[in-house]
């Protein structure tokens, strides 16, 4: 296979995690950074593996143009989004592919990206498939009586589920940022409710289409890691993933894989029918609807183990790596300590074929991500900016770190967190054979890790280190 | 109190300020032809709705760009060795070397008179809507402030918290940044004329009307 | 008289007679001139005799000069005659016509508007041994020979208002109107109520305003002319000049609107306008000429007033007489003594009983609907020109029957239906009561209720509902490069990709919302279906009536490049299963100007609407005005189209505008301005007068964005505003909440 020069359409973490795989796989890669992001440990990595030729200064990370303009200065053939800015925008896929010179973009194809980017058309292309998905409306309602009744409905079906409490969510379709939103507790104020959102809809969306919806309290976030190959017809997954420890806006702080462990824990419900049964309906469904590159099928799990299709992350996560290290392809022997799904995204992306089958794929062991974080967990997680002093861990084969800062590299300097993006730190996943030995290293980890500095007002600098620490010890209460 | 006879001297010493041209984003770069010594002038009109001369043009994309003077002045260096070349983001393309105009001088003579209200933080700062609204609508001396009340907006990290006003009663004279932008802390942010300087203000602008003489 | 005087006089007539001619050699005015100062140079060694004769030899001869200069006297030459100080202006006419007079409009500088003059004049008759008083509403511009505070006769929209205001004062009074036309052209301000939607609610309002109204052009400035000189009989005096655009503003626009025109440049265009009097004659625009005195009219012509005094009793009286049927006697002596007697011997009274009124208004829609016939081009063939006709008629019966006769009938029966309907219903209620209330607690939710919860609705439509919404996407969107916003520097746009922009985005930018000008076919089948209409009088094509040096080239080139044979468009489509008749302004036909090709498509249209009883929908896709090369063909449309708008609207229908891009002068200053129901898609610009013609007529600066969309809303010219993805939506909500009784769709 002939060479790539990918460009790096991203920063930090994701940025270096991509240009060691491009450099793993033997391509060329083109970094970019704005002026505020010089420091940043991407840059400086690309500086090391690419020299300065492969390095270019945009005037932002979201503008599309800036981006196009250094791959076509640079004569890059591919580009990489990683997640965030332009990873499930598809009409920068769209661009890439029918621009005059275009790129590879490396990710599903445009028309994926924008049917499962949707949430209403992806619940309704998994329903015309069967895959369970959270009850309520799949399109907008207009009609008051209709959604009346829709309500009725949800509350009887959460009776039926001896749901005591049952809620019903009213948004606007066209709506998000948690605007044009309401929970419902009983049908008497719905009516009310519902008006006021079609009214608030009406007149700052000009859209009034609604959506009715059951909400759900108190469930299990399981993520399904697929990979798929260019033209749809094979497709494989890497397991489950559980992301419930959240930190207050329902940030992501802690990934375990598998998403359950019937091995070692004991489950209301028959938790290996769950993994199997979400698993299944999403290689489904990736199959179904052509998908072509590696993505994350998201679910919610009810107490009583009813898995419930949420959305579909049509890109890399940031907890890809947790997938990554309990998966293990028979005859690669290179994937022994875990795949480098980003690698295979990238295989994937430029076209080649995944090059085994669901059989071959056998997970192992458990996984932890921590993500490392400048807050304050006590103060409503908000965001702490200053200057890292001393950043260092012990390596181990068990443990994987990823940190775009580069006072964590040999020789490193201290390095001022930019307050322009978000104020994660660092990855660290750590492995063990059983959930027992993952937690026990995790701990491990966690207390011997050394992150020091102040803050932008001379005190010592907070992060979520002591949270996570804490919520280790509680991981398995799921 | 303020010296505004001294103030005045020291700027007579030095009366330029040189203005750095950025290319603002990647692109490639076209002289129009203008030589160091050249004159060009900022935006002009009315209502500025006319732009200044232009200086070069940055196609990025096949989308030719013009990028125009900001201000009146002498072209100084030029980065020649860029013509034609692909250029990243914030290249240096020419300097010009502005002479202070009146208004200029009162300003930065007011900087020092006026109350200063500054970032307490690095970080991007925004008026609150109402207040926003009110400056679109008449102008920023049209607010007038009272200590405690919500004026900002500090977005930092993608999280934003309100920043209430603290200092004497007065109304906002000048804004010393753009919403949107990073503010170091410690930068000003506004500055408030109280009720009791406005004849020192006055003074200043006589002043200033007085002994300053533009030069082009 | 004292010979200094008299010498006086003739250097007066002099210089008057070197303005007129400008800086033209004449043989005639050298002579003149020679004479003169030979005559100065001998005078003081002149006896009183000799001197006196000597001046009235050369009295002689300047009467004889003017006489020969008169017709030498080229287009150019009126318009500087009409502009002239020295020209008779309304005060003059009030003072030396009229009997007595009150002026009700404001006292010179003391006026909402000094460059208009409102009088109650009075004119006396004879009516055998008695005099009877007869009053008149004298509404004209007053250019008060130069009087700085008169602005020319450059009249504001609160000017027009007030004139507007005594016109309807006049028809209360049942008095018939006489409106003097002395104006360069409407001051082209946008404050409320705004020159282009005053103009329009003038022409709207005298279209069908029920009493007769004599207008007498001198100065016929385009809009703002029209403004008061929509009438049932339209003199004009020989040395006037009526006219779609001063020929300066033309000579501009024709050389490029940068520099100032050339004065040849200018006295050439004065000439292919067809500006005089006789070409407005000839081309049926004005009903007759009244001779002036060589070299035209100023105060000291007292023959000329009272000849004036008789054109405009005469034609008060025949719009009197054509409206109601006159007493078979006065009608002979009428017709034999026609040009010769003093018209006011016989009395004829001008108060309309109720029926000449109504016949009033119809005879001055004919009369319009009848003008500029002959200047467009209609290649229909005879056959066609007959079915249609037939249709026509065929349909004003249909619709007679299933909308007037039959419609009321259904309409009380199936009011009767829904009577016994909700009696029925509410004894039933009475019944259930109780059981409901047995019942009690929730019901019971049906199996297949709680399944819709989980399974697809609406299957027939597919999974996937995010395929591509439009119909037709620009060809603009084919090209790989990137657009910048207009408002990056306000709002922080980025870039926009082409094919992103022109294709999903319909133009608008994704950040800040503003709209980037769209082909007009993007409306025609995104918005107005048109790929399922049914087009109409395509054969009727846009032509060169006056002759326009060269202009027939550039037309033939528009036809080829747009493919259009004008710049009008017109249909009937179904709206969401609303049949509308839609008429089309599209900007790359020469602008979108409009000209007689146009006026008369959008008639048709109009009245097609009328007799099919559908809403009217005018969507003006960008007008730069009236087509200057047409002349008063042109500007006779705006009269014409609002008068036919006027009709439909009081027949009942709902007629709306829609403005895109930039819609100005003529257009919006009668037909779209008329409109109770007027939208602009957002960054459209609406005006008078676009920003150069201001900075050329005024002197002054435009602020930025004074004519956009934003600002006429605020300035309550239009209704709203709607982004150009909704319209369809929007359009259709329109329909089904607004606009007259006739909308029987719903």
């Amino acid at each position: 296979m002939a060479a790539h020069r990918i460009l790096i359409a991203n920063r930090g973490e994701i940025a270096m995690r991509i240009l060691r795989a491009c450099v793993g796989l033997g391509h060329e890669f083109v970094c970019v950074h704005t002026a505020s992001d010089a420091a940043s440990g991407h840059v400086r990595l690309a500086r090391e593996l690419g020299g300065e030729q492969s390095l270019r200064r945009i005037r932002s990370y979201q503008d599309a143009n800036e981006l196009f303009a250094v791959a076509d200065a640079c004569e890059a053939t591919a580009v990489h989004p990683g997640y965030g800015f332009f990873a499930e925008d598809f009409r920068f896929a769209r661009r890439a592919e029918k621009r005059d010179r275009p790129l590879i973009f490396i990710g599903p194809s445009w028309g994926v990206i924008r049917d499962l980017g949707d949430k209403i058309n992806t619940k309704r292309i998994a329903r015309s498939l069967a895959v369970p998905t959270i009850p309520g409306s799949d399109r907008p309602i207009f009609d008051e009586m209709e959604a009346v009744e829709l309500a009725e409905a949800i509350f009887a079906f959460q009776d039926e589920q001896g749901i005591t409490e049952g809620c019903v969510l009213v948004k606007a379709s066209a709506g998000g940022g948690g605007m044009g939103i309401e929970e419902v507790y009983d049908l008497d104020t719905f009516r009310s409710v519902y008006r006021r959102i079609r009214n608030y809809a009406k007149r700052n969306l000009s859209d009034e289409g609604v959506l009715i919806e059951q909400r759900i309290f108190d469930f299990n976030h399981l993520e399904v890691q697929v990979a798929a190959e260019r033209g749809g017809k094979n497709a494989v997954h890497f397991g489950t993933r559980n992301c419930s420890v959240q930190s207050l806006g329902r940030q992501k702080r802690i990934e375990v894989a598998p998403g359950f462990d019937p091995a070692s824990l004991t489950y209301a419900f028959d938790a290996g029918a769950v993994l199997d049964s979400i698993t299944r309906h999403s290689v489904h469904m990736a199959k179904s609807v052509g998908y072509d590159n590696v993505g994350t099928w998201e679910w919610i799990v009810t107490p009583k183990g009813e898995p419930f299709l949420m959305e579909v992350n049509t890109r890399i996560q940031v907890e890809n790596g947790v997938s990554g290290v309990i998966a293990r392809i028979d005859g690669r022997p290179e994937t022994s300590g875990g795949v480098d799904i980003i690698s295979e995204q990238i295989r994937l992306g430029l076209g080649e074929p995944l090059g085994y089958g669901q059989d071959e794929v056998r997970l192992e062991g458990v996984g932890i991500e921590y993500r490392i974080i400048a807050e304050d967990p006590a103060d409503r997680f908000t965001p702490c900016l200053g200057r890292i002093e001393r950043f260092a861990w012990k390596e181990e084969p068990w443990l994987r770190v990823y940190t775009q800062v580069p006072t964590a590299l040999p020789g490193g300097e201290p390095y001022d967190i930019p307050m322009d993006f978000d104020p994660n730190l660092a990855l660290a996943i750590v492995w063990g054979a059983d959930l027992a030995q993952a937690m026990e290293r995790g701990a491990e980890f966690l207390k011997g890790l050394v992150l020091t500095g102040t803050d932008t007002a001379g005190q010592p600098l907070r992060t979520n280190i002591a949270f996570l620490l804490a919520r280790t010890e509680t991981i398995l209460h799921f | 109190m303020l010296n505004v006879k001294e103030m005045l001297e020291e700027l007579k010493a030095s009366p330029y300020e040189e203005i750095e041209i950025r290319t603002p984003h990647t692109g490639v770069v076209q002289f129009v032809g203008l030589k160091a010594g050249d004159r060009v002038l900022g935006p002009t009109g009315k209502w500025n709705e006319k732009p200044g001369t232009l200086l070069a043009n940055l196609t990025r994309e096949k989308n030719k760009k013009p990028i125009c003077a900001t201000q009146k002045g002498a072209v100084t260096d030029i980065a020649a060795e860029l013509e034609g070349k692909f250029v990243e983001a914030g290249e240096r393309l020419l300097t010009i070397r502005h002479f202070l105009s009146k208004e200029e001088v009162i300003a930065r003579i007011l900087k020092k008179a006026l109350h200063l209200f500054c970032a307490p933080e690095r970080a991007k700062y925004y008026f609150v809507p109402e207040i926003d609204a009110k400056i679109k609508a008449g102008g920023e001396q049209s607010v007038k402030l009272k200590d405690g009340m919500e004026m900002f907006f500090v977005s930092r990290m993608k999280r934003e918290t309100p920043l209430a006003y603290s200092g004497p009663e007065g109304i906002i004279y000048a804004v010393y940044f753009q919403q949107g932008d990073n503010v170091d802390g410690g930068q000003p942010l506004i500055g408030v004329c109280q009720e009791a300087q406005l004849s020192l203000i006055q003074d200043v602008v006589s002043r200033v009307q007085g002994e300053w003489e533009e030069q082009d | 008289m004292d010979i200094d005087k008299r010498t006086q006089q003739l250097a007066g007539r002099l210089a008057y007679i070197r303005d007129i001619f400008g800086p033209r050699e004449n043989a005639s005015v050298a002579m003149l001139k020679h004479r003169l100062e030979e005559f100065l140079a001998q005078a003081p060694g002149l006896g009183m005799r000799e001197l006196s004769q000597q001046v009235a030899r050369l009295e002689e001869l300047f009467s004889l000069l003017e006489g020969k200069l008169e017709n030498e006297l080229c287009p150019m030459d009126r318009v500087r005659i009409v502009r002239h100080p020295q020209r008779i202006c309304l005060k003059d006419i009030l003072e030396n016509v009229y009997d007595n007079y009150t002026e009700i409009g404001g006292q010179d500088e003391w006026s909402i508007d000094p460059g208009i003059i409102i009088a109650r004049a009075t004119i006396a008759r004879r009516m055998g041994k008695k005099t009877v008083h007869q009053s008149v509403m004298v509404i004209g511009q007053e250019k008060g020979h130069g009087q700085e505070f008169r602005n020319g006769g450059s009249i504001k929209p609160w000017g027009n208002a007030n004139a507007l205001y005594y016109m309807r004062v006049a028809e209360v009074e049942n008095i018939p109107i006489h409106t003097y036309v002395f104006t360069p052209g409407a001051f082209p301000v946008e404050d409320y109520p705004g020159a282009a939607q005053q103009i329009a609610k003038n022409l709207y309002v005298m279209a069908g305003l029920k009493v007769p109204i004599v207008s007498v052009f001198s100065e016929g400035g385009s809009g703002g002319a029209e403004a008061i000189a929509l009438a049932d009989r339209r003199l004009m005096l020989s040395h006037g000049y009526y006219s779609v655009i001063s020929p300066e503003g033309a000579a501009a626009i024709e050389g490029g609107l940068k520099d100032k025109a050339s004065p040849e440049l200018i006295e050439r265009c004065a000439e292919r306008l067809k500006i005089t009097a006789f070409d407005n004659l000839r081309l049926g625009f004005i009903d007759r000429v009244i001779q002036e005195p060589p070299l035209g009219a100023r105060p000291e012509h007292y023959e000329f007033f009272r000849e004036l005094r008789r054109e405009v009793v005469r034609a008060t009286d025949e719009v009197v007489h054509q409206a109601q049927s006159l007493g078979p006697l006065r009608a002979l002596a009428m017709r034999r003594k026609k040009r010769t007697a003093d018209p006011q011997d016989i009395f004829v009274r001008w108060q309309l009983g109720a029926k000449a009124r109504h016949a009033l208004v119809e005879q001055r829609y004919a009369k319009f609907r009848d003008m500029s016939r002959s200047a467009f081009l209609d290649n229909r063939a005879l056959g066609v020109r007959l079915s249609t006709a037939l249709a026509r008629g065929l349909w004003s019966v249909h619709s007679l029957l299933t909308h007037d006769l039959l419609a009321r009938y259904k309409k009380r029966f199936s009011g009767l239906l829904e009577y016994v309907e909700a009696e029925m219903r509410a004894l039933g209620q009475g019944v259930g009561g109780p059981f409901t209330l047995l019942s009690g607690g929730r019901r019971g939710v049906p199996p297949e209720t709680l399944e819709c919860l989980t399974t697809l609705s609406c299957p027939e439509e597919g999974a996937c509902r995010l395929d591509d919404v439009w119909v037709y996407v620009s060809p603009k969107s084919r090209e790989d490069r990137t657009l910048t916003c207009p408002n990056t520097a306000t709002h922080g746009c980025l870039d926009l990709w082409a094919p992103d922009l022109f294709g999903e985005f319909a133009g608008v930018c994704s950040h800040c919302g503003h709209h980037f000008p769209m082909e007009f076919h993007w409306y025609l089948y995104n918005v107005f279906e048109f790929a399922q209409a049914y087009e109409f009088n395509t054969a009727i094509e846009a032509g060169n009536p006056l002759e326009y040096e060269g202009f027939g080239l550039k037309l033939a080139e528009a036809k080829r490049a747009t493919g259009l044979a004008s710049s009008c468009i017109t249909f009937e489509a179904k709206l969401d299963g609303i049949s509308t008749v839609v008429a089309v302004l599209a900007s790359p036909f020469r602008g979108g100007t409009v000209g007689a090709a146009e006026g008369e498509k959008l008639i048709r249209a109009v009245e097609r609407a009328r007799i099919k009883r559908m809403p009217f929908i005018m969507y003006s896709h960008g007008t730069a005005g009236i087509r200057i090369q047409e002349g008063t063909c042109g500007v006779i449309q705006m009269p014409r189209v609002t008068m036919a708008v006027r009709r439909y609207i009081e027949a009942g229908g709902l007629y709306l505008v829609l403005y895109d891009t930039n819609s100005y002068a003529g257009p919006v200053a009668s037909f779209l301005g008329c409109s109770p129901y007027q939208f602009a898609v957002r960054s459209s610009n609406i005006g008078f007068a676009g920003p150069g013609v201001i900075r050329e007529t005024t002197g002054m600066d435009v602020p930025p964005k004074y004519h956009r969309a934003f600002s006429a809303l605020s300035r309550g010219h239009i209704q709203g505003i709607w982004d150009r993805r909704d319209l369809k939506k929007n359009l259709h909500q329109a329909l089904l909440t607004m606009g007259g009784r006739n909308l029987y769709y719903r």
